[in-house]
């Protein structure tokens, strides 16, 4: 299997290679032949690339400890459910895992519009493949994960050999998080090459009109939504095994993850003045063109070692190649917008200031700042070396200060931008949408100070999240009243229909509301509490409202590791109210520890529970019990956000009225009298 | 019967193959000034919340914040002592002070600009409507062709 997966991954780069020359050739050309082969060998290109992964995912399932990543990765004692999350927990493999996510991405593409856009899609193949034989050259020729175990002969040649067992899995991967939390991360990252690829392709071909946007919208969706579950999944693993009480630590690859995802949404929301004015097409571009350079920068920075983090992988020389592939990527974008940027003339007007167009620009104002601060920050350790020869640390309080303002201003615009109106919103109109929001915030901020919140900036987050959550609620209300007043259907059907009428809009709504929770969750932060104590058998710690009991100690032996268990009675108004069983787990193979928290959440606070170690001067366990409220508020936000991106891409089920006239250019003939044009019902799928 | 489940609960404590860590009673003052500092284990977190499995780092460097905070030490005292001992690398974040104000200064810097950006994109997209379009004034004038374009663009503007 080491050689059928090398010989495939060297064909998959063959394959690639002709596909991006081809291609070239096919677009210069413009024969029919070409262009068909081309697609073909793209085609071909992502099928060698699955062979090549399922390949070494045998190596792991068939314990083949002949192969050197499976040895340094997995043992026979690994369960099968971290056999397959082996394949993404070392340099070798992580990088094929790209490749397999990008072909996944690429070969949905290719097969999608193989007859459809015949005079942009060789462009966009040829961006797709140059992008395949990079990660294919590393594949085959820098980080192979197909390299048998061998160990020098005593005529110093190398000798082929091959372990009874492997060295296993980082403790700290095995959760199950781990085997979903990366594949959701790395799909955000190599979707948003396919973005990438029809923005750079669009702009190479000069493809008329703003097609390329709509084809791209549901893509770049699709990233985002597994980008924003691939950061709230890693943060609920670092808060569910790290055992620090926190899920976001600012650190370098955690940032990393968040830029992409920073200039993505600036992207989503200002694609739609391209979509329906004609405006910012250079900005659009150019947000493509960076979120994937951050996601090749995000991966630079995780594997190179030129910040250090605890997530990053073993330094190596790779860097230099990701450097490499950036300065391309830049060199590239830079030159086709020189060369076509006329092409990207856009209709820039603005009819008044207080508008829908006003509030996204400072939308993306807002998280370009975002993300430039979190770069600046990240790197800073790295300047201040080379200027000052000292590294200075760049940690969590300095993020916070920095980025606490920056997202509490984006909240408010999120909650001000549904409000106003395309081209110009009329003062009438500001004061019967801004009333009921403005003065249900005010309540809840009163109520949340009479609740104890002091903390500035938690009240005023959640005087704002009341304000966006009542100008969503709003915008649904008003919509679904109308349908409700035809139909007579219950307000839940009639949200429902109103939904499914424009998903896109609604969907962004529901989006919207996801990361009103997520906010909620974050203003808890400021209330955190906890207590250490060294534990006796059926002593007792207090923390909050809780009183926790140690009642008694085990050991468990499991097939991988041996778990040392606490056994705490939690207690509430002197009742027992649960059992709670912290614990930390001694892994055999690689001879290390892991934690294992116990938790006891609900929607107004989680009980934290981690067993900390063991007192050197007493012998007795230690304790760590943590009260944070609202982060509950946070993993329900983040799935409210996956549910409103799913919607977000459906099509519409239903017609929507729009003028005939518009729509057929067949009625222009028609003489038609300004002020008496008829409606009528077109069928218009994918509406937004 | 207790003697066995007594000498379970021994075992069982017996077994634990964890790193030995301190059980710090931190003071307020203490979690207040620890937050400052990062775990130099190479955990990437603050000195206060490492609770990183086997880390040795954090209770030694929270020992020694304790002590001199215990013998009368000022938050500068322990800043430099820390400095000493491990370098600008145990900051949690830059001083305010030399080179490292401009990570300070870079966030402010970039709002500033960014928001003269958008405030100069804003007025000359007005400018650009404001300007008077030839031939307005006599709605009879129009090509059908701009008619019709004009009503798809209004019916693509406020689809919303």
């Amino acid at each position: 299997m080491d050689v059928f997966g090398s010989f495939a991954l060297i064909l998959a780069f063959v394959c690639a290679v002709y596909a991006f020359a081809g291609g070239i050739g096919a677009i210069v050309t413009r024969h029919p032949l070409l262009v068909k082969s081309t697609r073909q060998a793209g085609i071909a290109t992502c099928c060698l690339i699955f062979l090549a992964t399922f390949s070494l995912e045998y190596l792991f399932f068939s314990d083949n400890f002949a192969n050197a990543y499976v040895v340094s990765h997995s043992n026979r004692d690994l369960s099968t459910f971290y056999k397959i999350a082996a394949l993404w927990s070392g340099q070798e493999g992580s990088l094929l895992f790209w490749s397999f996510l990008l072909s996944v991405y690429v070969f949905s593409v290719l097969i999608t519009y193989r007859n459809k856009n015949g005079e942009l899609m060789p462009y966009v193949g040829v961006v797709m493949a140059g992008v395949q034989i990079f990660f294919l050259t590393l594949n085959n020729f820098v980080a192979s994960p197909f390299k048998a175990l061998a160990v020098p002969g005593a005529n110093g040649a190398m000798n082929l050999v091959a372990r009874a067992d492997g060295n296993g899995l980082t403790p700290l991967l095995q959760y199950p998080e781990m085997v979903i939390h990366p594949p959701n991360l790395y799909a955000g990252y190599t979707g948003f090459t396919i973005p990438f690829a029809f923005a750079l392709g669009a702009l190479l071909a000069r493809y008329p009109g703003e097609k390329w946007i709509h084809l791209t919208r549901k893509w770049t969706m699709i990233a985002w939504m597994f980008q924003s579950m691939g950061i709230l999944l890693g943060a609920h693993w670092a808060y569910a095994v790290l055992g620090w009480g926190g899920y976001w630590g600012w650190d370098p690859v955690e940032n990393a993850s968040l830029l992409p995802w920073l200039t993505g949404t600036a992207f989503l929301h200002s694609v739609m003045m391209q979509e329906k004015r004609g405006m910012m097409k250079v900005w659009n571009v150019w947000l493509v063109f960076c979120t994937f350079a951050l996601c090749i920068l995000g991966t630079l920075l995780t594997r190179s070692g030129v910040v250090s983090s605890v997530h990053a992988f073993a330094q190596s020389s790779i860097g230099t190649w990701f450097v490499s592939f950036l300065a391309i990527i830049l060199v590239v974008c830079l030159g086709a917008y020189l060369k076509n940027r006329d092409y990207l003339k856009s209709e820039n007007q603005l009819d008044a200031i207080v508008s829908r167009e006003s509030s996204f620009l400072f939308n993306n104002l807002m998280l370009l700042v975002a993300c430039v601060a979190v770069l600046s920050g990240t790197l800073f350790p790295v300047f201040s070396e080379w200027f000052t020869g000292n590294r200075i640390s760049v940690g969590a309080p300095f993020f916070n200060k920095v980025n606490i303002p920056i997202g509490l201003l984006l909240l408010f615009l999120t909650g001000v931008g549904p409000l106003l109106a395309w081209r110009k919103t009329s003062t009438e109109s500001l004061k019967r949408n801004f009333g009921w929001p403005l003065a249900m915030g005010i309540i809840g901020g009163a109520l949340a100070f009479a609740l104890g919140f002091r903390e500035f900036y938690s009240l005023v987050c959640l005087i704002l999240c009341v304000f966006v959550a009542s100008t969503i609620s709003m915008e649904f209300y008003r919509g679904a009243k109308v349908i409700r007043t035809r139909s007579g259907a219950s307000l839940f059907t009639s949200v429902v229909d109103l939904t499914m009428r424009n998903t896109r809009r609604y969907g962004g709504y529901i989006v919207h509301m996801g990361m009103v929770l997520v906010f909620i969750g974050l203003a808890g932060a400021a209330f955190n509490r906890d207590t250490q104590k060294e534990m006796q058998l059926g002593s007792t710690m207090q923390i909050g409202p809780y009183t926790l009991v140690l009642q008694s100690v085990d050991s468990r032996p499991e097939r991988n590791y041996t778990a040392q268990r606490m056994i705490i009675e939690v207690m509430r108004d002197n009742k027992p109210i649960m059992m709670l069983y912290p614990e930390k787990r001694r892994f055999v193979t690689t001879v290390e520890n892991g934690t294992m928290v116990a938790i006891y959440s609900t929607l107004k606070e989680d009980l934290y529970v981690v067993f900390a170690g063991q007192s050197p001067d007493t012998q007795l366990p230690v304790i760590h019990a943590y009260l944070n409220p609202l982060v509950k508020w946070i993993w329900l936000g983040g799935a409210v956000v996956v549910l409103g991106t799913l919607v977000a891409l459906l099509p519409n089920r239903r017609a929507v009225l729009v003028l005939a006239g518009a729509q057929e250019p067949s009625t222009a003939t028609q003489t038609l009298q300004p002020g008496r044009l008829t409606p009528s019902v077109i069928t218009r799928e994918g509406h937004d | 019967m207790r003697r066995l489940a007594a000498s379970g609960v021994l075992l069982g404590i017996a077994l634990l193959l964890i790193v030995p860590l301190d059980a710090q009673d931190l003071s307020d003052r203490a979690k207040q000034i620890g937050g400052k500092f990062m775990c130099m284990c190479g955990c990437s977190q603050v000195l206060t919340q490492c609770n990183h499995v086997g880390c040795t780092t954090s209770s030694s460097m929270l020992k020694e914040l304790n002590q001199s905070l215990a013998s009368g030490g000022s938050e500068t005292a322990i800043t430099q002592m820390f400095v000493q001992e491990f370098g600008t690398k145990v900051y949690a974040e830059p001083p305010k002070s030399g080179f490292s104000l401009v990570a300070w200064t870079l966030p402010s810097v970039y709002l500033a600009l960014g928001t003269v950006l958008v405030v100069f994109v804003i007025s000359r997209w007005r400018k650009h409507a404001l300007e008077p379009v030839a031939g307005t004034g006599n709605a009879a004038a129009i090509p059908q062709e701009l008619l019709e374009r004009a009503r798809a663009r209004a019916a693509r503007e406020t689809e919303d």
